[in-house]
């Protein structure tokens, strides 16, 4: 990179002479990416975006505003509106699928990909995932309930009524949930007959379109027990909240986040340079420890306090179960179709 | 003689068709403002999320609300697109709705139901069209673009309400003032103008809440740092669902109050009520 | 106050190529005349005025007011009073901004707009209600702000376009005798459409009585009355009896019908008689088949003939008119 920036520096001292606006441009580059609100967007504007544009000599725009995918498509390929597509995993699949962003990101484009867990630039992965959260279950500890060891757990009688879950058509989190349900009372990830039947038994089961909801009832304690990833209870952590996060002895179901880079970019090496920038372990230990998300850079060092609840060993990494978007997206509007007629009602 | 008059006025039999038409009427209403009563509720509570009953009684969500730069900024975009869509629409559909009225245009009705379609097609389907329109076009997403299809989806308002008054226009008025010396321009300018004033202007505060609460047809046109304000609260909402969302909302109905309460006072939206 | 002549040279107005509402007009209409165009609804007379106001463009002929020819020339370039039957007053201005309207536009000085104003009303008998808006004033009184905000301009020419027309009847005969004197003493030129025959005979100079976009009869009340030159004019103004004499019709009025006891030219008997105060109308059937309206004047005594009574009937031939076509 800085070897790139060097011959930048002397082509623009060399053209200096011949046509000062060109210089004016390449210097204030911009590069459109999308990112998430909330407390992330917070420290994103607030600190890392603004030291990535100074390092970089270059402007971010930053889209916070959904949908990213719809806005995405409409545009055109040779001139898409990101260069960087920040999303969960399955939304990159469908990206890939329609040609809209890159397979993978390799160590030659972003040399901090060498450092990342194997999850994270997996085959269940397009681009590079920079950090993931573990889906489990969130529950009260006011209600007299044992912390929960198993999927199974939630569907204890006592919790008819009090036991949350997604709208699974437009919540990736409930088709998570659905997934796990066939491994755990079926023959793996993909048994969706099993997975089917264990849904009907979890009724009657409160559904919401997306994880703030479920964040909410768990507080208001609408819901004593539902499917949630851990930063969405963590996040609460030291504001004496009677809630807690486990995480079910069958394992974890990985929510990623994902970077990827769009083929018609014009701005590709600055693109490849904001991957490598989310990839280093200072972003990462900030953005980590600002929202309780699991860093995909292994060098990364957290404090003791995340360290201890987030992913950060080969071991605490091996209970990750990474989803199969592609295979999922392929049948998801049967699997839409069946679920809303279980729900129904 | 005039004491026992009251009571024989009071004596009114019990009338079982006004009871039900005052309880439908009651529960209408009630329908109507529950939800803007759950939403205030959900303003003043101090805990982060929906409590029933609420526990006290907090104005740290509207603090919130106005101390978040985010907030503030999509408010007075909001504010600011709102008010051009209000003036813009208001010469495009008043002038739409004279020319319609008045033209002998060709295939007037086609005319009309062509003025009114913006009103028929799914606003999300305007915002993606002018969103790749835009794109194609290579201009972006300048914010006139978004006033611009603003403008196109609250203009069919002001075109209907202004129609409604020049349906019930007597047009010796504008004879009478040009038997009396006044040329074609200032007819319209003394005459016509100020008679069709109050159609306009209802049609313009239409057009004023409909830009001000567009989301769907916002949701493309938008950009990073010129969102306005129900593309933000959307979004926040992805993330933090707490109480600055509901506050954010009863500034929006105020401010949309205060609007329309401000016109009527200025312009006398029932000025004229025999034409 | 000046007046002017208008002449309607030949003119025809024809409206979406196949309705000719005025059909080849020809009038000549002298300075300070009260002149009525009188006619039953969709007769032209209204198009005719509103030819003259400018509002309707004629499809051929030409229109004279003053001896300059004015077809060509817009509206608010022909310097006339309008009073509309729906008065027209501009409802979002109170009366005297309504009274001011046209000294505006001819930008009279202000102190002279005010004075004048004030002048008008007082000639209407409005005086104290300049603040008012027309919503707040009754139908009589909308009138006379039509009538001062037309006059106010001192128009050579004023147009009236049935303007008595929704005024209930006692208004309207107070109306047709302030108007009637207001325009003497103005001299202003006076065009007036109605639909009434009273109304025409009470205030006219001149009436030119139209049927099927073509003017009939021009002539004075009493000679319009008197001496109906066809048997439409004669049918249209007041009572009538048309006798059939050897294929010519002849018009004779029922009050030129007298009851005689001996020498009568017909006998017959009373069928219906209507007592309207001054007068009885008699509908008599006579011996040879006929029914003829006689008026019986009562001269202080009581009304004497009732129904079923046996009449004889007596005129003179001096008293019938011969009708054309």
């Amino acid at each position: 990179m800085i070897s790139r920036r060097t011959v930048l520096g002397t082509g623009a001292l060399a053209a200096a002479t011949l046509a000062a606006p060109s210089i004016l441009h390449a210097q204030t580059k911009t590069l459109k990416i999308t990112t998430w609100g909330g407390k992330w967007g917070d420290i994103m504007k607030a600190t890392v975006l603004p030291a990535f544009e100074k390092e970089f000599k270059c402007t971010v725009s930053a889209d916070q505003a959904f949908p990213y995918v719809p806005k995405l498509q409409a545009s055109p390929k040779n001139d898409p509106l990101y260069d960087v597509l920040h999303t969960n995993s399955n939304e990159q699949w469908n990206c890939f699928t329609e040609g809209l962003v890159m397979d993978k990101i390799t160590p030659k484009e972003a040399p901090n990909v060498a450092d990342v867990y194997p999850w994270a630039a997996s085959d269940k992965i397009v681009g590079v995932a920079i950090f993931t959260s573990a889906i489990g279950l969130g529950f009260r500890t006011d209600k007299g309930l044992t912390k929960p060891t198993s999927w199974k757990d939630l569907a204890d009688p006592k919790l008819a009524g009090a036991r949350g879950s997604y709208i699974i058509p437009v919540n990736s989190l409930g088709q998570c949930h659905l997934m796990m349900l066939g491994k755990i009372y079926g023959k793996g990830l993909q048994d969706l007959d099993a997975a089917y039947k264990a849904l009907e038994q979890l009724k009657p089961i409160k559904l919401v379109d997306f994880t703030g909801q479920m964040e909410k009832m768990l507080l208001s304690g609408e819901v004593s027990m539902g499917v949630i990833h851990d930063s969405g209870v963590y996040r609460y952590d030291g504001q004496n909240q009677p809630v807690d996060f486990a995480s079910p002895s069958e394992g974890v179901m990985a929510l990623e986040q994902v970077l990827n880079v769009t083929p018609g970019s014009k701005v590709k090496e600055l693109a490849f340079a904001y991957v490598d920038y989310m990839l280093r372990p200072d972003t990462q230990k900030l953005l980590a420890e600002g929202v309780w998300y699991s860093p995909a850079n292994k060098k990364v060092k957290l404090d003791a306090k995340y360290d201890e609840k987030l992913l950060t060993t080969e071991a605490k990494v091996a209970t990750l179960i990474q989803p199969d978007w592609k295979w999922y997206n392929a049948r998801k509007e049967d699997i839409d179709a069946r679920v809303t007629k279980i729900l129904k009602g | 003689m005039s004491a026992p008059l009251p009571t024989i006025r009071n004596k009114q039999p019990f009338d079982a068709g006004r009871a039900t038409y005052l309880t439908l009427n009651g529960l209408l209403l009630a329908f109507l403002l529950a939800p803007i009563a759950i939403v205030l509720v959900f303003a003043l509570n101090p805990t982060p999320y929906i409590s029933f009953p609420p526990v006290g009684v907090s104005l740290r969500w509207f603090e919130k609300f106005f101390r978040t730069p985010e907030f503030t900024n999509a408010l007075f975009l909001s504010l600011w697109v709102a008010g051009c869509v209000l003036v813009l629409s208001i010469v495009i559909g008043g002038a739409c709705a004279l020319a319609l009225a008045r033209g002998n245009l060709p295939g007037r009705s086609f005319l009309t139901a062509f003025f009114m379609s913006p009103l028929m097609l799914p606003a999300i389907l305007t915002g993606l069209a002018l969103f790749q329109s835009y794109l194609l076009a290579g201009i972006g997403r300048p914010v006139w673009g978004l006033i611009m299809a603003h403008t196109l989806v609250a203009v069919p308002y002001v075109i209907r309400t202004t129609l409604a008054v020049l349906h019930n226009f007597d047009r010796r008025i504008e004879e009478a003032a040009a038997v009396l010396g006044a040329s074609p321009t200032r007819v319209f300018f003394e005459v016509t103008l100020p008679l069709i004033r109050p159609g306009v202007f209802a049609g313009g505060v239409f057009a004023f809440i409909v830009s001000f609460d567009q989301f769907p047809v916002s949701l493309f046109l938008v950009v990073p740092k010129g969102e306005t304000l129900p593309v933000v609260l959307f979004n926040y909402m992805k993330f933090d669902l707490d109480g600055a969302i509901a506050a954010a909302s009863m500034v929006s109905i105020l401010l949309a109050l205060s609007v329309v309460l401000v016109l009527e006072r200025l312009i006398g939206l029932r000025a004229y009520v025999k034409l | 106050m000046t007046s002017a002549t208008i002449r309607l040279d030949d003119v025809t107005k024809i409206f979406d190529g196949r309705v000719l509402a005025v059909d080849g007009v020809t009038l000549d209409i002298a300075a300070g005349e009260f002149f009525s165009l009188l006619g039953p609804s969709g007769c032209g007379k209204t198009t005719s005025l509103r030819m003259i106001a400018g509002f309707e463009l004629p499809d051929s002929g030409r229109v004279h007011v003053a001896g300059r020819d004015i077809t060509d020339l817009p509206v608010h370039k022909r310097d006339m009073g309008m009073v509309f039957q729906s008065y027209a007053l501009f409802p979002h201005r109170t009366v005297a901004e309504n009274v001011a309207f046209g000294l505006r536009m001819r930008e009279v000085p202000k102190p002279d707009i005010e004075r004048r104003v004030k002048a008008a009303l007082a000639q209407v008998a409005l005086t104290g209600l300049e603040e008012r808006k027309p919503g707040q004033l009754s139908g009589g009184q909308q009138q006379r702000v039509a009538l001062a905000r037309a006059l106010v301009v001192e128009p050579p020419v004023l147009l009236c376009d049935e303007p008595l027309g929704a005024l209930d009847r006692k208004l309207r005969q107070q109306m047709q005798f302030e108007l009637k004197e207001l325009q003497k003493r103005l001299g202003v030129t006076l065009v007036f459409v109605t639909h009434d025959q009273e109304e025409a005979l009470a205030m006219s100079d001149r009436i030119a009585v139209m049927n099927h976009g073509k003017v009939e009869q021009v002539g004075a009340p009493t000679e319009i009355y008197e001496r109906p030159r066809t048997r439409f004019v004669a049918d249209f103004i007041g009572e009538i009896n048309i006798l059939e004499e050897s294929g010519r019709a002849r018009a004779l009025r029922p009050e030129k019908i007298h009851l005689v006891s001996d020498g009568a030219r017909v006998s017959g008997t009373v069928e219906t008689a209507n007592f309207l105060g001054g007068s009885t109308l008699l509908r008599v059937m006579t011996t040879d088949g006929r029914s003829l309206l006689v008026r019986e004047t009562h001269a202080g005594e009581r009304p004497s003939r009732k129904p079923g009574d046996a009449v004889g009937l007596l005129w003179n031939d001096q008293d019938t008119v011969l009708l054309e076509g």
